[in-house]
């Protein structure tokens, strides 16, 4: 660049005005009174996300037709695409910006393309270091394998502990495998394996194993679920026919034989009810669902109760069971009272008052209750708190005894699989922490993302990872001048008939074409896309395009502080701050 | 939808224009477009100042400064100079406003286009005479504020349709185009530069002080005089050819009026007045595009 150009006498001065020199001397930056700075913000989706997985910076690399790079960047925070993919509830889209616009994008249908994409992985995959800490893990369900993934991803020796023959918990013997195949369960654990994650089966932490054993490692993680389901306490419980409806599931799901009526009726309304109803109707029997209060309450989640209805389960709401009755030891006539709703109960849902003298009864040859699941909890010591029936914990996982920390359905209410796999995230930092002597609290608020709980795997482990304000970018916030309408694209489902005959999978996933449809409608609330306006349009030349994790540059020596950049970043990627006096 | 602009330079930062303004952006994209073989004829006008003062220039090519009444004919003087140079790669190009465009220019380049001399003139319309303090010109639009248009004292009289003179002149190309619309501008200009002859752009460019507007509304307020039809983005090829290249939203004017300080003292009944004639002009634009003539 040229400096001044000084002209001493006339003689030196060209004979007609040429200009010799470009302007880069007059230091427009001092004109300025506000400074653009690039800020990636929080994408409302993934701070909804309890597993984290940071959805803007994955389904960019879809639209860019880069699979395997998205599916790294969901396994950075989870090991289980493939699973939520496909059972996830997917808070992430109800939280979605998108619907302020047209209609939310299709997050879950995407992270099942991402991973259905993906290649197994080879053992011996790629960690962060090695260390000669072992940790234990009990239970092989979502929680207990994410805390093992990630441990083993940072070098760990973890052996999980599993009292089942086979790995998965719930997602192996709850969810029905119309929802998810087995092989895409096996395959994410072979991949979780070839992390280097040891997993012992038919080990129970109470049976054959002992805390004693379990004295030699460092640190031990509990997460062993909530199985025992909940009585009923009514007369009749132990007539045969009468049945729990996680015991069905578990044996449908480990292959043994079941036999179930023609007239059944299922008691509940959560998954495992639903689930339950599903699965006798693809065994040939007439599934019938009572439920005590209305739709409304259902704790089961819309799509699995709008697929049960689809298939012709009839749901009946505002019914309790009030006696099983039976003819020689088996159950035959079920029956019920009419209820309505009343005041809020301690759940904040309306609970169920009997409507006096409405009883009725109805036929039935089995009956299944499914009206929730508690954890068992006998197996652990008595300096371990409990604390209404569930394991208490701190933010950082940790049971009330130092080297045992517990996560997942038998330590909190949220029992999703999703939330699952966060708490075994959760867990896996926290125990690091320990282990490294790093102090969890200011750890894990540093790695935040917006204000639910979730945690960022990925800002944990990279200093250089772009940081993000935990600012959750609203709607308005976003420049929709550069975006178009579009329809959602949604998973195509087989036909009813097709669907009720056996276990084979409902949802068929998205097109290959359609996933990249779907991919380039998401706004990338907050996080830079590179999309390039704020260079295009600063009419002072002084945004800077650089590679790597940092994209672009402001060159503050002519940036005049216009804010064209800011307001034209369609996604809020940039934040305005005063210029100092 | 995302924007694809050329990434070679011919420009630098340090210049003189006010924060925001649409004048430095517009000559920043026409030089991606048309390159570094380019020469820019500038009359009087904001760009004169923009650019920066003798011994020095904010572009990488050669700027001829010239009269404020002068731009045509200084273009057709170098083109004339270049072609007995045998230089036929050079393209000459005039960088002038509105006010020397539609008013003060309009001898020159009337005369320059009936002659249909060979270079692209490209009038950057911020809609007023900026440079010196916001006098109406014959493209300020129907009841804006200015400072010789004071509120009381308002402009009566509707925009000079300068496309269509100028097409009616029977050039070989004319278009407007928009800064917020960077793909849209390049492309006409690339368009521009494989044709011989008289080629006219008009480009809207957005001026902060000028329309009382936040610096950093600029782009968004370009890009509604577009969306609104206020300003619809087109081509006329051969003086009859007529071509919409962006089909805009039709938001109502209201949102791009309300936006800007020169149109605040607006009454109801008079937005009502800007959406009628907005919306016939459209229906005219729409019909001549369809070859019907009106
Ligand atoms: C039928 C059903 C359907 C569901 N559907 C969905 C759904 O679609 N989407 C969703 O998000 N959530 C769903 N859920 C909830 C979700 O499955 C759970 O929240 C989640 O699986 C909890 O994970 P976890 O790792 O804490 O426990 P679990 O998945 O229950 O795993 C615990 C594991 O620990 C093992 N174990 C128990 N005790 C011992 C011991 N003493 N020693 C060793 N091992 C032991 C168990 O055998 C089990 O394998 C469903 C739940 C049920 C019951
Ligand atoms: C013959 C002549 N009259 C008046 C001027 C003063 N003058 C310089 S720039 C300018 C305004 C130019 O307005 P416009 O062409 O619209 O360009 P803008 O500054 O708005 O970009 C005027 C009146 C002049 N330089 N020469
Ligand atoms: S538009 Fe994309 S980034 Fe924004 S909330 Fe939806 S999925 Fe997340
Ligand atoms: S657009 Fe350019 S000049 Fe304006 S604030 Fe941004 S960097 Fe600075
Ligand atoms: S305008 Fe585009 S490139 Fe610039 S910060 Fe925003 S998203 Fe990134
Ligand atoms: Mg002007």
């Amino acid at each position: 660049m040229a400096g001044k150009i000084i002209y001493h006498r006339e003689s030196e001065m060209p004979f007609s005005p040429v200009s010799s020199g470009d302007m880069s001397w007059n230091r427009t930056g001092t004109w300025r009174y506000i400074r653009p700075k690039y800020e990636d913000k929080t994408p409302p989706c993934n701070a909804a996300c309890p597993a984290g997985v940071d959805i803007p910076m994955f389904i960019g690399l879809v639209g860019e037709g880069r699979y395997e790079e998205a599916w790294n960047v969901i396994r950075e925070e989870s090991p289980f695409p493939g699973v939520c993919g496909r059972v996830c509830f997917h808070p992430c889209e109800s939280h979605c910006n998108r619907a302020d616009y047209d209609e939310v994008m299709a997050i879950n249908a995407l992270e099942r393309f991402v991973a259905d994409q993906a290649p197994p992985l080879e053992p011996g995959s790629p960690i962060r270091g090695r260390r000669e800490e072992r940790v234990a893990v009990v239970g092989s369900g979502p929680s207990g394998l994410s805390c093992a993934y990630h441990l083993a991803r940072m070098g760990y020796q973890v052996t999980v502990f599993e009292a089942l023959p086979k790995p998965g918990g719930i997602l192996r013997v709850g969810i029905p495998s119309y929802r998810l195949p087995k092989d895409i369960l096996d395959k994410e654990i072979a991949d979780i394996q070839a992390c280097g994650v040891e997993i012992k089966t038919n080990a129970r932490l109470g049976g054959d194993l002992s805390f004693k054993d379990l004295e030699e490692y460092e640190a031990v993680f509990l997460a062993t679920g909530a199985h025992v389901s909940r009585k009923l306490n009514i007369p009749g419980e132990d007539l045969e026919g009468v049945g729990s409806g996680l015991d069905l599931l578990r044996d449908i799901n480990l292959g043994k034989a079941v036999h179930v009526g023609r007239k059944v009726a299922v008691i509940g309304g959560g998954n495992t009810a639903l689930d339950a109803a599903r699965a006798v109707l693809r065994l040939g029997g007439n599934p019938l669902i009572l439920y005590r209060r209305s739709r409304e309450e259902m704790p089961a989640f819309d799509e699995e109760v709008s697929e049960a209805l689809e298939e012709g389960i009839e749901i009946r709401y505002l019914i309790g069971p009030t006696e099983i009755i039976g003819l020689n030891g088996r159950v035959t006539q079920l029956e019920c009272i009419k209820m309505e709703l009343g005041g809020e109960d301690e759940t904040g849902r309306r609970r169920p008052v009997p409507i006096p003298q409405s009883n009725f009864t109805l036929e039935v040859d089995t009956l299944i209750v499914a009206a929730g699941e508690e954890p068992n909890l006998t197996f652990l010591p008595e300096d371990i708190r409990v604390e209404a029936k569930m394991v208490s914990t701190d933010k950082g996982a940790r049971t009330s005894r130092k080297e045992v920390f517990a996560g997942g359905d038998m330590a909190h209410l949220d029992r999703t699989v999703a939330h699952a796999i966060g708490f075994g995230k959760r867990a896996a930092i926290s125990i690091d922490c320990v282990i490294r002597k790093r102090g969890v609290t200011s750890v894990l608020q540093g790695i935040r993302v917006g204000e639910n709980g979730t945690l960022s795997m990925a800002k944990y482990l990279s200093e250089i990872a772009r940081r993000r304000s935990p600012h959750v970018v609203a709607f308005e916030e976003l420049n929709l001048d550069y975006f178009e309408h579009a329809e959602r694209n949604e998973r195509a489902k087989l036909p009813v008939p097709e669907r009720v005959t056996d276990f084979r999978e409902v949802s068929t996933g998205l097109t290959e074409q359609e996933a990249l449809r779907e991919a380039v409608r998401c706004f990338s609330c907050g996080v830079c896309d590179g999309c390039e306006n704020c260079y295009i349009f600063c009419p002072d030349l002084s945004v800077i395009t650089d590679e790597g994790v940092v994209k672009y540059r402001i060159n503050y020596d002519y940036c005049k502080g216009c804010g064209i950049c800011i307001a034209e970043c369609p996604r809020n990627a940039l934040s305005v701050e005063k210029e100092a006096k | 939808m995302k924007i694809h602009i050329p990434k070679e330079e011919h420009m630098g930062p340090g210049h003189l224009a006010c924060a925001g303004c649409g004048s430095p952006l517009g000559l920043r994209l026409a030089l991606k477009a048309l390159g570094e073989e380019t020469v820019i004829v500038i009359p009087a006008s904001c760009m004169s100042i923009i650019v920066g003062p003798f011994p020095y220039s904010a572009i990488g090519v050669p700027i001829v400064h010239v009269a404020f009444e002068t731009a045509a004919c200084s273009a057709s003087g170098i083109r004339a100079s270049l072609d007995m140079q045998g230089d036929r790669k050079t393209t000459v190009v005039a960088w002038a406003g509105d006010g020397g465009t539609f008013d003060i220019g309009i001898q020159a380049l009337s005369g320059a286009a009936e002659r249909n001399d060979d270079f692209i003139y490209i009038c950057s319309d911020n809609e007023a005479y900026m440079n010196t303090g916001i006098q109406r010109s014959s493209a300020t639009p129907y009841l804006a504020w200015t400072t010789t248009t004071p509120v009381g004292n308002p402009k009566e009289r509707p925009k000079k349709d300068m496309m269509a003179i100028m097409a009616d002149h029977g050039i070989p190309y004319a278009a407007a185009a928009c800064v917020a619309y960077p793909e849209d501008f390049i492309g006409k200009l690339k368009k521009a530069k494989g044709i011989k002859g008289t080629r006219f752009i008009h480009l809207l460019t957005p001026c902060p002080a000028g329309w009382r507007i936040a610096s950093n509304e600029s782009i968004k307020v370009a890009r509604l005089a577009v969306e609104t039809k206020v300003f619809p983005l087109y081509e006329i090829e051969g003086g009859e050819v007529h071509t919409i290249t962006y089909q805009p939203k039709g938001t109502p004017v209201e949102a791009y009026l309300s936006q800007q300080g020169r149109f605040r003292h607006l009454t109801k009944e008079e937005v009502a007045t800007i959406q009628e004639n907005v919306d016939r002009r459209w229906d005219r634009l729409v019909k001549r595009c369809e070859g019907r003539a009106n």
